[in-house]
């Protein structure tokens, strides 16, 4: 698929289900291809299907060569094939049309005549076609078997040549204008062979009879099954690729790519030679991210390395500090990140080269891959477990991988290695510590603490204030905040000021840029609690052959962090070590000259960057201290983008280093920026001297001493640098650099193609002459002043509202005149309103402000659908209760629902007294209610109450950021309601920890229908590049409706520059969501909901045009009523009562139900009118009609001129049978649900509350066993559900996804066998019990029983599991008990309340953000508070009666409820094992337990918060 | 940004005024300057509020009210001056006769008592001169452009340093022997001494601003000079006709506009002396026609001349009566009942009364009136006067002030020759640019918009200063 309007393949994602089944000995057989099938089969529910309901995103299968099929199948064919091993064959892909077919083969058989081989034969693939999809079969290949030889060569070296001989092909093919759809080969190989294609896992078998014959044998089979966002089929992008399938996502694949081509000229190797030449370009950039992985690993194992030795310089496991690992594996990690940067992303990697097969997870963990070894020697791999059935007696051992682990078969040897012993030999090959030890190059005195001395002098820091675009406003909410705090500033409240593109004032290159963050397809890190998996340390310098492995390669600079201090750049200058030697370049330009001046010096520039290359240099500085009354400072952004391009092209980049010494950045913003464009490194020299000009005059407290204030402040870059890499789930500035994570708003596609490429930028803009034309405005803005202007810095007006500066469009006029208009109910003053809003002159802020409407034959205004019928459509956006206060939540509540709209609930919760109407009939009762991160109370009870639940993906505040409410706004009500104590701090993390890619988000979706069949679900996304495709993955994932937000949408407390520099205007998101789905036939099944500083009917009318059915409205409710954008909710000092938790400042509040309700009135009654005028009758005859929506050219401005809408506004082509609107609903299936049988036989359990027990047998496909027999328990019984046990199940076997989810009251599930992950999710009051079949023999507490993230956001509860669980057991527990023998990293991650009772070993970073609840773990080996996240916890003997008795007795009903025979010995030595036990208590949870026990909860004091604790 | 539950801690509290028995005995200000740390508790309440609307809605010269008040509040008194000076030419003027706009449209006036911005600003710029921080600052380029100023008003003042400061050679006229305008010569002692305004033209001076006194541009200057030697003329020669009372007996001795009086009353206090018959409220029963500031100033100035009596009529109805700290009409200026510092030292007040004629011989000695009730009339639903009958009355009195605000500026000779066109209610017509019909003239301030606040013709005067830069540099 081609880019067609705002829809670009690059941005498509996918993930999936991975696995392999193996023999250990390496016997080879047909059954283990046809239980490769089966578990390409029992993994069919993580894959998807396309629009016309057939097209599977792919599967396939990388099995080992057959030669006895191949030997067969040849006699037939007569073709001779030689011995086993002495020939390789091709699965190539090639066009249905015979000439072309002809060309293409002729191809291939001249390159590998002209490489010295022979064509043995050729076999066209047998296909079934008849099962497949149209899309499928639309653009299914023809498929052959190429039979190639070369000569006697055989093993590593036949390999070799035959991956040369296809490099060469594709090149030719290339020549020819072949592309990978019309000549691609899957695979070309002397021991592997890959069949793949866009099959659902059923298809595929059909598909190929090949892979029945029993002749077809081999003795491992590697499996994938696809789930991707788009639906546009593409055969070759169907998995296995030639070594690797994976689940997952490359995040900083940008980088990667331009930094393996940077490398190209340098490879070299005896292996190839010559030929090395023949393998550029290495990437083919037409494929996936895991296609682009796929070719790099290739080309390592090619050139000599082991898979197992490529994987871990690819997808190093994390290695700082707080992990407990040999010094030697350290030394290997650290000296590969002088080669290499990691391949950054979640991803369960599955590889093999035909001997070995070997998986790997990424260092996060964030992907399952659950193990079984029989006792026989297979080994069964796969995202979940139970997918290949395996007699309980068989089993021995079960096991999972833990975050950066290996697992690997090598059937050569008959064996099965582990972690420990793969790396232990790996990274002991070659001497890498002493390498590293004598080699890197640690400058002393280099990041020791900083100086006081800093050169200032005030004139020359005064102009250069101005040269860089300071203002006042920069100075004290960013510089002074983070010099005092160490952390970035806090704010509330959306971004209103205008785009930069719009804003009449100058703006730095910065603005025009927005970051991209990971929503859905890929979670987003916690860069506070989960720090430990991140790393800033980089190595800078002269980068070596990466082939090769020598004691030169680590010779580099080695940076902890990338930001210098000016003493640091003064001695990198002077440096010369070893011919280690730095240049500095200035980036300036002549002013006088003008516009045209700057991109001149940047082609200078960039010459000189590559004439010090050649010299020798291995760092260069580009440095803009010379600037002057003639010199302007090239942006420093575009300098380093420009460099780092240019070398990239010459393929100079890895030569050195690149540092950039500017006094423009120091926002994290500019740093993130810089980095990710390319530099190593940055000097903020200004930002510093500023700092010591603010301590010289004592406007930094008294007892901050300069050099703390200067190390805050460099604290505070880092951890904005974690943050902003974390939100698009990178963990290292290694693979960070370079890695463009960032989209354009505002430029044009020459400039972008010149200095950005790559980088999307879809509405064009201004260009190099502009940029310098700001940049030269503010240039002679700092010499034309007197000393008194000179001293008076622009106030900034970004932030808030200052008259002379930014423009905002809630100005102070539409706040006053819209409360005037809903107080006095009077349409003429919302009239005077809307028309200051709509504006253009003095609010131009917005995109749709620039649009205008096609001329029309108007009908009259009668004939219009109603006021009433229209304002149906209109939501508020979500706003917790926490964020807003009770009073403002509730009027909301009242007046939407009054108007047969729809009120959110935001993600805190909600009163279960709300659920019942009032005296007056009316009700508090939120429609929607919101399923966030945090989870928080949400209950079987909760998702019942509801006629929608909204997974919330992000925020347009803060996308890929989680949030926190402190501990004093957490009072008696939002506790309750959110299941937490007062005063205990409460933490939403980043991802929702059960969604980690797309097929985990269908999964929740089916988790919430199942939990509620009566609700829509809806995914809340927010605007940026890509977001159509995710909207597209939510359509396939069978989500009722999708939510656009902008970037500008309202918060109560964000990062200052995650509201200004995150995510996109709504416009671009919505027409890019509403393209794509039409063009995949999705449209008709999903609506489309949009929201983001929405303000009048012309708003809606706009954004129906580009694809809404609905609209949410959010800042501008608060404002009706009463809210005056104080900008103060993140303070909890509201002064009007509406963002506050203060009982005083609540009195405050006097919104009315009224107020809310004109205000949607009002712009339903514009929107008639507008839509009177043209000419339309029905909303749903407006949705979709882009075709009405002009610019307006009249608006005339040197920087809009260049704005081009076309790719915005072009009218997507409808696919018959597919609608520009839903028209039809999404079709679930829950014929593999059990629940429906469990409710038929618990009537009398329901009805009278009779106990019934009940009996099944379970496998991984029944998914979310439970949910809705608890949504029929909560409907009647309400939170309370019934009393325990009335209902109880005992199922058998593995059961799968989300077992016992939402489980409510009363039911108890009992299930001997093992479990998925999410077992537990959300358990609200019911109880869960799992022991491993009473057969089998392995020994529970050292076996993986349930799967990751078990009792996620669970509520209440009990859960015994007889075994271990995998990584993060009990995230954000709020309230159940668990007794479990095991648990993996993250345990009890953000948990605000419950018990957990650990009786064996923990992974690392346990108790990380726990705020509330007990956890008591079995400490046998001493070593727990090394594995224990000690940042809000402390540990305790369990020496208190209470505490022991509480424990005995969880630990007796252990042994009863699961038979336990391990725990039953810890009771049976209890005296001997009680000591052994410690008590993790949160330190905020003590003391709201003690203050409780006093009962005297005072209020906390009013007291200025932030979001970051951490330091 | 203030403290940040500041408005929750402290109160407001607003300076003191020295006692009436004191005060009216001379014609120094009454105002008590507060301390600093009394100041920064003020500064403390400031909410620093997203949209500030103290600044947005209320200053008409935008002062960047939050950004000082923190200023204050942090003790940094240089850098309030910063911000201060940043937007205001003369704070020191504004600090003590602006009617504060800017108080009733703080958020905090939504439901609590507004920040006492007016008196933190009148601090700021008095310690910025106390500690010699107000300094002359010259032009770092001259731009070798010619401007003239025409009348040495606030918009005038405001105008000329704004244009020497960026670098233009500028020549202030004023046809009065004192320099200030209506600041010298409308303004009593009691709420603006007049070595304040020296203050500022030393500064100005300092800075290369040419000051001509005593020049009635058109009749000591022609105007054909003026353009010759000149590339801008700027007019700011203020909205000077006052609003007449046609009635009978308003040719009678002892009836006076406010502005002769005034004026006179400050030639004398500052010794600078007048021509012609002297007004004077001593022994008088003095009655001031007009219930706005002048109206007050009359008041004030009355007493300390020694009037028997003071009485102030207004015809506009009674405004409500608030004593609440907030303001109900938020963010605008609220139209309730004010009693300024004048009135506090006696003074009866009437509302709703029309006057009907005057009476004496030769002098005035009574005045006869009559009550009205003022109506919600249709189709405009503005308010309609309606004489109620049987309501006349009579008052004695031998000094009349007529206090009832001015008409438009003077046309002149000078304007005349400039050939300029005037708008319909008589004001000097000009665009956004502050142009007016003929080239290369352009107005501000109260010429322009009539009569209004000191604090617009600031604002207006900084505007045209800009427009003129941009306009001197093609």
């Amino acid at each position: 698929m081609k880019q067609e309007g705002l829809y670009d393949p690059w941005y498509e994602h996918d993930a999936c289900g991975v696995g392999f089944v193996a023999n250990v000995n390496g016997q080879r057989s047909h059954q283990i291809v046809h239980d490769g099938m089966t578990v390409l089969r029992n993994l069919a529910h993580r894959g998807a299907i396309g629009g016309d309901s057939k097209t599977g995103d792919g599967a396939g299968m990388l099995l080992q060569l057959p030669h006895i099929f191949f030997a067969r199948e040849c006699e037939h064919l007569h073709i001779s094939l030689p011995q086993e091993g002495l020939y390789g064959v091709g699965m190539v892909f090639l066009p249905h049309d015979a000439v072309r077919r002809k060309a293409a083969v002729s191809i291939i058989e001249s390159v590998i005549a002209t490489e010295g081989g022979r064509v043995l034969g050729w076999r066209e693939v047998p296909m079934r076609p008849d099962g497949l999809g149209d899309m499928a079969r639309s653009t299914m290949p023809y498929m052959a078997q190429l039979f190639a030889s070369f000569g006697f060569l055989r093993g590593a070296e036949l390999e070799r040549r035959l991956y040369i001989a296809r490099k060469s092909i594709e090149s030719s093919a290339k020549t020819e204008n072949f592309t990978t759809t019309d000549l691609y080969f899957a695979s070309f190989s002397a021991s592997t062979i890959v069949y793949k294609g866009m099959f659902v896992a059923a298809q595929f078998e059909h598909f190929f009879p090949d892979l029945a014959d029993p002749d077809f044998q081999s003795a491992l089979a590697l499996i994938h099954q696809r789930y991707s966002t788009n639906t546009f089929p593409s055969w070759p992008l169907a998995h296995p690729y030639r070594y690797i399938a994976h689940n997952g996502e490359i995040n900083t694949l940008r980088g990667n790519i331009n930094k393996m081509s940077a490398r190209e000229k340098s490879l070299s190797s005896p292996l190839f030679g010559e030929a090395i030449a023949k393998l550029n370009p290495i990437i083919d950039t037409s494929l996936s991210d895991s296609g682009i992985f796929d070719n790099v690993f290739e080309l390592l194992i090619q050139g000599g390395r082991t898979p197992e030795h490529a994987i871990m310089m690819m997808v190093p496991e994390a290695f700082g500090d707080k992990y407990h690992i040999s010094e030697d594996k350290r030394a290997f990690y650290e000296y590969h990140a002088s080669i290499m940067e990691p391949w950054d992303g979640p991803a369960a990697i599955v590889f093999t080269d035909g001997v070995k097969i070997g998986a790997t997870l990424d260092r996060n963990g964030l992907r399952p891959a659950r193990y079984v070894i029989t006792k026989s020697g297979k080994v069964v791999m796969a995202s979940e477990v139970g997918v290949l059935d395996i007699s309980p007696e068989e089993v021995l051992q079960k096991g999972r991988l833990a975050p950066g682990k290996l697992f690997l078969i090598d059937t050569a040897r008959n064996r099965i290695i582990f972690d420990n012993e793969i790396k232990a030999g790996v990274s002991r090959r070659k001497p890498y510590r002493r390498w590293l030890e004598k080699n890197k190059i640690d400058l002393r005195g280099l990041f020791q603490a900083p100086s006081s001395v800093l050169r200032i002098n005030r004139e020359a820091l005064l102009s250069r204030l101005w040269m860089f675009g300071y203002s006042r406003e920069e100075l004290k909410m960013v510089v002074q905040f983070m010099a005092e705090n160490g952390q970035e500033p806090v704010f509330s409240m959306g971004n209103d000021a205008a785009l930069a593109v719009l804003s009449e004032r100058s703006q730095l290159l910065y603005n025009y840029f927005k970051q991209l963050f990971a929503q859905v397809t890929n979670p987003p890190i916690d860069p506070y609690r989960e720090t430990l998996v991140m790393s800033l340390m980089s190595f800078v310098g002269r980068e070596r052959n990466l082939l090769d492995e020598t004691a030169e390669h680590c010779a580099q600079l080695k940076l902890p962090h990338p930001v210098l201090l000016n003493e640091d750049v003064d001695m990198l200058r002077n440096l010369d070590y070893n011919g280690y030697r730095c240049a500095v370049l200035p980036i300036t330009f002549f002013a006088s000259i003008g516009e045209n001046e700057l991109e001149a010096s940047l082609r200078e520039l960039c010459l000189a960057a590559e004439r010090k290359i050649d010299q020798g240099y291995s760092l260069i500085i580009l440095s803009d201290r010379e600037v002057s009354e003639s010199k302007a400072p090239i942006p420093s952004l575009l300098a380093v983008a420009a460099v780092h391009r240019h070398l990239v092209k010459v393929q100079k980049r890895a030569s050195a280093g690149l540092i950039i010494e500017t006094g423009e950045a120091r926002d994290v913003m500019h740093f993130a920026m810089l980095i990710g464009y390319g530099a190593s490194a940055v000097n903020p020299y200004l930002a510093f001297e500023i700092i010591a000009d603010m301590k010289e005059h004592g406007r930094l407290p008294r007892s901050l001493r300069l050099e703390n204030a200067i190390e805050n402040y460099v604290t505070a870059v880092k951890k904005g640098l974690l943050k902003i890499m974390s939100k698009m789930g990178v963990s290292t500035i290694r693979s960070y650099r370079g890695a463009q994570l960032f989209e354009a708003i505002g430029l044009n596609q020459a400039f972008v193609n010149d200095y950005f490429p790559g980088t999307s930028s879809r509405i064009g803009g201004i260009g190099a002459r502009e940029i310098a034309r700001e940049t030269l405005e503010r240039h002679a803005s700092a010499y034309a002043k007197n000393d008194a202007e000179i001293e008076a810095l622009d106030s900034g007006g970004q932030i808030s509202y200052t008259h002379h500066s930014e423009k905002h469009f809630l100005s102070p006029d539409v706040v006053i005149a819209l409360q005037r208009a809903v107080h006095e109910n009077n349409y003429a003053l919302y009239k005077q309103y809307s028309s200051i809003s709509n504006d253009v002159d003095r609010n131009l802020c917005t995109l749709r402000g620039l649009f205008t409407f096609k001329e029309s034959r108007g009908i009259p205004l009668a004939e219009v659908e109603s006021a009433d019928s229209i304002v149906k459509r209109f939501v508020s956006s979500a706003m917790s209760f926490g964020a807003i206060s009770k009073e403002a939540h509730e009027t909301i509540a009242i007046a939407m629902n009054r108007l047969g709209a729809a009120s959110n609930s935001g993600e805190g919760g909600e009163d279960e007294e709300r659920y019942l109407p009032l005296a007056n009939g009316d009700s508090k009762k939120s429609a929607v209610k919101q399923v966030a991160s945090g989870r928080f109370g949400v209950t079987s009870n909760y998702l019942v109450n509801s006629r929608e639940l909204q997974i919330k993906m992000a925020q347009g505040a803060k996308p890929g950021e989680g949030g926190q409410l402190p501990g004093h706004k957490v009072n008696e009500l939002i506790a309750k309601v959110r299941h937490s104590m007062p005063g205990v701090m409460l933490i939403s993390p980043p991802p929702h920890h059960d969604i980690y890619s797309i097929e985990d988000l269908a999964q929740l979706i089916f988790d919430l229908k199942s939990a509620n069949p009566a609700a829509r679900v809806s995914v809340k996304l927010v605007a940026e590049v890509g977001v159509g495709t995710v909207a597209a993955g939510v359509a396939k994932g069978k989500a009722d409706m999708v939510l656009i937000s902008g970037h500008d949408g309202g918060t109560g407390a964000s990062p200052l520059s995650s509201i200004k520099y995150a995510g996109i205007p709504w416009e671009i998101g919505l027409a890019d969501t509403q393209q794509t789905l039409v063009m995949n036939h999705l449209r008709d099944r999903i609506r489309v909901q949009v929201d983001g500083q929405l303000r009048t009917g012309r708003d809606v009318v706009v954004a129906a045009m580009l694809g809404a059915e609905e609209f949410g409205f959010g800042t501008i409710v608060l404002v009706t009523l009463g809210c005056i954008m104080m900008r103060k909710c993140h303070l909890n000092t509201c002064p009007v009562g509406v963002a506050t938790q203060d009982p005083e400042l609540c009195k405050r509040f006097t919104g009315k139900p009224e107020y809310c309700m004109n205000f949607m009135r009002f712009v339903a009654e514009e929107t008639r009118e507008i839509i009177a005028t043209l000419g339309i009758r029905t909303f749903d005859a407006l949705v979709g009609r882009v075709d009405l929506l002009y610019v307006n050219e009249a608006i005339d401005h040197w920087k809009r001129r260049g704005l081009d809408f076309s790719r915005l506004l072009a009218t997507p082509k409808v696919p018959a049978g597919s609608s520009l609107r839903c028209t039809t609903q999404q079709v679930h299936d829950f014929s593999l649900s059990l629940d429906p049988e469990l409710i038929a036989q618990s009537t009398k359990a329901l009805e009278k509350k009779e106990p019934v027990n009940l009996f099944a047998s379970i496998r991984n496909c029944n998914r979310t066993v439970g949910a809705t027999l608890s949504a029929e328990v909560s409907k009647r019984y309400g939170l309370k559900g019934l009393p325990p046990d009335t209902i109880k199940c005992k199922f058998t076997g593995s059961a799968g996804q989300s077992f016992g989810a939402f489980l409510a009251p009363g039911i108890t599930l009992e299930l001997e066998g093992d479990a998925n992950d999410y077992f537990g999710k959300g358990l609200s009051g019911g109880k869960l019990i799992v022991y491993p079949p009473k057969v089998s023999s392995f020994r529970p507490q050292n076996n993986i029983i349930t799967g990751n993230v078990n009792l996620f956001g669970a509520t209440g509860g009990e859960a015994y599991i007889n075994g271990m669980a995998g990584e993060r057991f009990a995230v954000r527990n709020s309230g159940a008990i668990a007794v479990v023998e095991g648990v993996g990293d993250h345990g009890c991650e953000y948990m605000t309340g419950g018990t957990i009772v650990v009786l064996g070993k923990t992974g690392v970073n346990f108790a990380a953000g726990m705020s509330g609840g007990i956890a008591y773990v079995l400490e046998e080996d001493q070593l727990f508070d090394t594995k224990c996240n000690l940042e809000m916890v402390d540990i305790e003997p369990v020496t208190d009666d209470l505490d022991e008795r509480r424990l005995y007795r969880l630990i007796s009903e252990h042994v009863k409820l699961t038979g336990s025979e391990y725990a039953a010995r810890i009771i049976r030595d209890w005296t001997e094992m009680l000591p052994q036990f410690v008590k993790v208590m949160p330190i905020d949870y003590r003391e709201a337990l003690e203050r409780l026990q006093k009962e005297e909860s005072k209020e906390t004091e009013v007291v200025a918060v932030t979001e970051e604790v951490f330091r | 940004m203030g403290k940040t539950t500041g408005f929750l801690e402290f109160p407001r509290v607003t300076g003191t005024y020295r006692p009436v028995a004191e005060r009216v005995g001379d014609y120094h200000e009454f105002t008590v300057a507060p301390s600093h740390e009394d100041l920064s508790t003020q500064g403390a309440r400031c909410m620093d509020c997203g949209i500030p609307y103290c600044h947005a809605v209320g200053c008409p010269v935008f002062n960047l009210i939050p950004e000082w008040n923190d200023a204050v509040y942090n003790g940094d008194f240089k850098d309030a001056l910063t911000r201060l000076e940043a937007t205001n030419n003369l704070p020191e003027i504004t600090g003590r006769v602006c009617p504060a706009p800017c108080e009733p449209a703080c958020t905090l006036a939504i439901n609590s008592a507004p920040v006492t911005i007016k008196q933190i600003e009148l601090a700021i710029i008095e310690n910025g001169f106390k500690q010699r921080w107000v300094v002359p600052y010259p032009p770092r380029h001259e731009s070798g452009r010619k401007v003239a100023i025409i009348g040495s008003g606030p918009a005038g003042l405001a105008a000329a340093q704004q244009l020497r400061r960026a670098g233009h050679s500028v020549t202030v006229f004023e046809k009065a022997t004192r320099l200030g305008g209506i600041l010298r010569y409308g303004i009593p002692d009691f709420k603006l001494e007049k070595w304040v305004i020296d203050r500022r033209l030393k500064q100005m001076t300092g800075e290369g601003v040419a000051f001509e006194p005593n020049v009635h541009v058109g009749e000591d200057i022609s105007v054909r000079y003026l353009r010759r030697t000149f590339d801008v003329v700027l007019l700011t020669v203020g909205a000077g006709l006052p609003r007449d009372l046609v009635v009978p007996g308003r040719e009678l001795g002892g009836i006076h506009f406010a502005m002769e009086y005034l004026t006179q009353s400050n030639k004398t206090v500052s010794g600078e002396g007048f021509a012609g018959e002297t007004i004077s409220a001593k022994d008088k029963c003095v009655l001031v026609i007009g219930g706005g500031d002048t109206g007050s100033d009359c008041v004030g100035t009355a007493h300390r001349q020694g009037a028997k009596k003071v009485y102030q009529f207004e015809i506009l109805p009674k405004p409500a009566v608030w004593e609440q700290p907030w303001n109900s009409s938020w963010p605008h200026w609220p139209n309730i009942l004010r009693s300024s510092s004048s009135h506090e030292e006696g003074c009866d007040r009437e509302w709703s009364v029309l006057t009907k004629q005057f009476s004496g011989k030769g002098t005035v000695t009574e005045g006869a009136f009559a009550r009205v009730d003022w109506r919600k009339g249709a189709p405009t639903g503005r308010q309609k006067m309606v004489e109620i009958a049987g309501s006349e009355f009579s008052l004695k009195a031998d000094l009349v002030l007529l206090a009832l605000g001015f008409v438009h500026a003077e046309h002149s000779r000078l304007t005349d020759e400039l050939g300029i066109d005037f708008d319909d209610r008589g004001n000097i017509k000009f665009r956004h640019d502050y142009s007016t019909s003929t080239n290369g003239v352009f107005v501000a301030g109260d010429a322009g918009v009539g009569a209004s606040l000191v604090v617009r013709a600031i604002y207006h005067g900084r505007e045209a200063a800009g427009a003129i830069a941009k306009y001197l540099k093609g």
